[in-house]
């Protein structure tokens, strides 16, 4: 964020806490320092109110980063994101453009109970007009925000509180990851496996290596980083080589993220599967509390290899 | 004559109901108008009442079994008929089928009682017909009150075991259908017997997961496993095959092979010494027709063009992809298009004319660093040679031992289409293509002009 506002001053970081407290999660630490209370603005606890006033800093000309706290607060200003901000640029016949940057946590973090642990993806991945990115690692995380920030469409930009504190190799020059393409993490021949975001990182890059090394199956793993517009093609010529797909991720499964990217690869990919698309997705319960109860009903390394083994036939 | 008691339509929404109660036993004398049962429906539990007098025969519906409206759950003897005939007709362990008529029109509600015989139609002449026309839904199917009244099914086209639809995956249909394979003939191994990919080929990495000690496992056969073992049965049984041997001096030829491929570089082609021994063979047998031929048993048919099957080792298993009119091709053409037939080979996307109609065939352990072996003929053509490693052997030219690159070729003939010395001369000319190719080509310009 702060390479993008030295580099275009139109940038501004608008939030709850972002600015004396240095961030909820201390993301825009010494931000306020080095851009004073005009680009780095405090905002009471008023989500419609503050992606109210970004949508319409972002028609007149600024390029507003608003920071959620939580992406389950963004359930009281869906009207902004969804009406405004989403259709503006159509509804104005292109006379407005919206180059915003939604974003926060979203998801499953730890214990913040069935409220604050909303996953928000397949609700904006639904959204004509929205850009849905979420990157699983460091590296990715800067080069796709960067590349948000200057897009001049509004961009849902989903982060989990549980990666900010994770490590990884992040070149100190400037690079930009493209919007809209998947990546292939790891090529393989037996299944492909599709993922993003949080349960890369949490479950998904561990199962891979436990299916190689227990179990003798090569994984292809797709990382999707952009959920909105789909990268459909790498997924689909990735399924055409292996004949076999797991879809993973921790929405619900009924009308979840990963519903739709079966929606959108099963008929291309349909002469070339061997077994029906496996979904490995949260069970349907209200997100519990209790940790043991909350881990249980995410998706695990054993569930996934499950299902991998389910589509090999093994 | 018997009469079916059928699971009535108690109210619009019922799709399905419940026998809670027999009134009656097996055996029991009925009149008209007996309640018989207690039928539980999506609403509430009520009397059946019968509509024909006489024995009830048979019970079809145990008590507790959900049954479909129209569906029958009873059969009543009328007076004269034998009890026993007709639970003999019913006991073969069959279960009512929906070949009744569809049950009368939904009436309104008020009307919640009907007259629940019907006289069932001519019986389907076979009880298996019968039997396959059934078909059970998921206890949740009927959630969406649906109107209409059950129609019956018509079979849908079944497996072999005369009792299951074919079930297979979209994968393993195309690639049956590309192999000429009939899916009915598969065992499948995934679930409910789903035909899948490892059905016709073996999983890819092959030979399955290391035995340890005391272990062991029994492989049933894949498709083409069963292929191979029959079909070379077959011609090792039935074609008396014998063998001639053949060294070949291939030291100037790997030069100019060397030597096109720094040429051909920037085309990204790198043309094997498989490819000049293809052409060197084509153009041979266009010399020797004789072995360029198929052999039914009576007739010997020769062919005009070279289709030249190469044997190419896929996971556990062989297959011989055909390269059509092989003369007329040049060596970068038949670089491209074996490369191309070798690949879609292993990755099991063949068309079925694509392996079939061959006229001779080559089959190569070299890359192995076989020396030489010798190959079954591959009917109904009648020789195949087998191609060993080029390698650096001491020969004697003029008195001298040198080191040559040398290889070995073995050629298969069926000895009673092709005589030895049929098959040595043939080797003969090959072996003076092989060691001087600029023959081959001049031979090639003089015997095949407008080629």
């Amino acid at each position: 964020m702060t390479e993008e506002m030295e580099r275009d001053e139109n940038v501004f970081l608008m939030g709850e806490e972002v600015a004396q407290y240095n961030g909820a999660y201390k993301v825009s630490e010494g931000m306020l320092e080095k851009f004073g209370p005009r680009r780095i603005f405090d905002t009471p606890i008023s989500e419609a109110g503050f992606a109210g006033l970004g949508v319409g800093a972002a028609c007149s000309g600024l390029r507003p980063i608003i920071e959620f706290m939580s992406f389950s607060f963004t359930l009281v200003c869906l009207d902004q994101i969804v009406n405004n901000a989403a259709n503006i640029r159509y509804m104005s016949g292109g006379q407005f453009k919206v180059p915003i940057v939604f974003r926060g946590g979203n998801g499953i973090a730890h214990q913040l109970g069935a409220t604050h642990s909303h996953r928000m993806e397949s609700v904006y991945g639904r959204i004509p007009g929205l850009i849905v990115v979420a990157p699983s690692t460091p590296y990715d995380a800067k080069g796709l925000l960067k590349a948000s920030i200057r897009c001049d469409d509004p961009v849902i930009f989903l982060e989990s509180e549980k990666m900010l504190g994770e490590r990884g190799e992040v070149p100190d020059e400037e690079y930009l990851l493209p919007i809209g393409k998947a990546i292939v993490t790891r090529p393989g021949k037996d299944v492909t496996i599709v993922s993003y975001g949080r349960p890369m990182q949490r479950v998904v890059r561990p199962a891979v290596e436990a299916l190689e090394k227990d179990h003798g199956i090569d994984a292809e793993l797709i990382d999707l980083r952009t959920l909105r517009p789909l990268d459909a093609q790498t997924i689909v010529d990735s399924v055409r080589k292996t004949n076999r797909c797991v879809i993973v991720d921790e929405d619900y499964g009924f009308c979840g993220m990963g519903s739709g990217i079966l929606q959108k690869i099963q008929k291309p990919c349909f002469d070339h599967l061997d077994a029906p698309i496996e979904y490995v997705h949260c069970d349907e319960i209200p997100v519990p509390f209790a940790h043991n109860l909350e881990e249980a009903m995410l998706p695990s390394v054993d569930r996934i290899v499950a299902a991998v083994k389910e589509v090999c036939y093994r | 004559m018997s009469v079916e008691i059928t699971m009535p339509q108690l109210s619009d929404t019922m799709t399905e109901g419940t026998v809670v109660k027999w009134h009656k036993k097996e055996g029991d004398p009925i009149k008209s108008g007996d309640e018989v049962a207690d039928i539980e429906t999506d609403k509430a539990t009520m009397p059946m009442e019968a509509f024909e007098g006489g024995t009830l025969a048979v019970i079809l519906a145990p008590e507790g079994e959900k049954v479909r409206v129209g569906q029958a759950i009873g059969v009543i003897a009328t007076a004269g008929e034998k009890v026993n005939q007709i639970r003999a007709r019913y006991s073969l362990g069959m279960r009512p089928t929906g070949s009744a008529p569809a049950p009368p029109a939904p009436k309104p509600p008020t009307e919640s009682r009907q007259l629940t015989t019907v006289v069932p139609a001519a019986r389907p002449a076979t009880m298996e017909a019968a039997t396959s026309g059934e078909v059970h839904e998921p206890d949740d199917a009927g959630h969406g009150a649906t109107r209409q009244p059950p129609v019956a099914v018509p079979p849908v086209p079944r497996s072999g075991d005369g009792n299951r639809r074919l079930r297979i995956s979209p994968l393993a249909r195309r690639m049956a259908v590309d192999m000429g394979i009939d899916p009915e003939s598969l065992h499948g191994s995934g679930p409910d017997g789903r035909i899948v990919r490892q059905d016709i080929v073996a999983p890819r990495g092959g030979a399955g997961p290391q035995l340890g000690v005391g272990q062991k496992q029994v492989v049933p056969l894949t498709k083409m496993r069963a292929a191979i073992a029959k079909g070379l049965t077959a011609s090792k049984q039935n074609i008396p095959h014998y063998y001639e041997t053949i060294d070949v001096d291939v030291e100037d030829l790997s030069r100019v092979r060397a030597k096109l491929n720094e040429m051909l570089e920037g085309e990204k082609i790198r043309l094997s010494l498989a490819d000049f021994i293809a052409k060197a063979v084509a153009t041979a047998l266009l010399q020797h027709p004789m072995l360029n031929a198929t052999f039914n048993g009576t007739e010997i048919t020769r062919y005009g063009d070279v289709n030249l099957g190469m044997a190419v080792a896929v996971a556990d298993g062989l297959i011989v992809p055909i390269l059509r009119g092989i003369q007329r091709l040049g060596l970068k053409e038949i670089r491209r298009r074996s490369a191309d037939l070798a690949e879609r080979a292993r990755a099991g996307r063949l068309k079925q004319e694509e392996m079939t109609g061959g006229t001779f065939t080559i089959s190569s352990l070299g890359a192995w660093g076989v020396r030489e072996f010798s190959a079954i003929i591959n009917p109904p053509e009648v020789a195949i040679l087998a191609v060993g490693a080029a390698e650096k052997r001491a020969v004697v030219r003029d008195e001298q031992i040198i080191a040559r690159t040398m290889m070995s070729l073995t050629l298969s003939a069926d000895h009673r289409v092709v005589d030895g010395a049929t098959a040595a001369e043939f080797l003969r000319t090959l072996k003076t293509f092989l060691e001087e190719p600029s023959i081959m080509f001049f031979m090639n310009e003089l015997e095949n002009p407008a080629r």
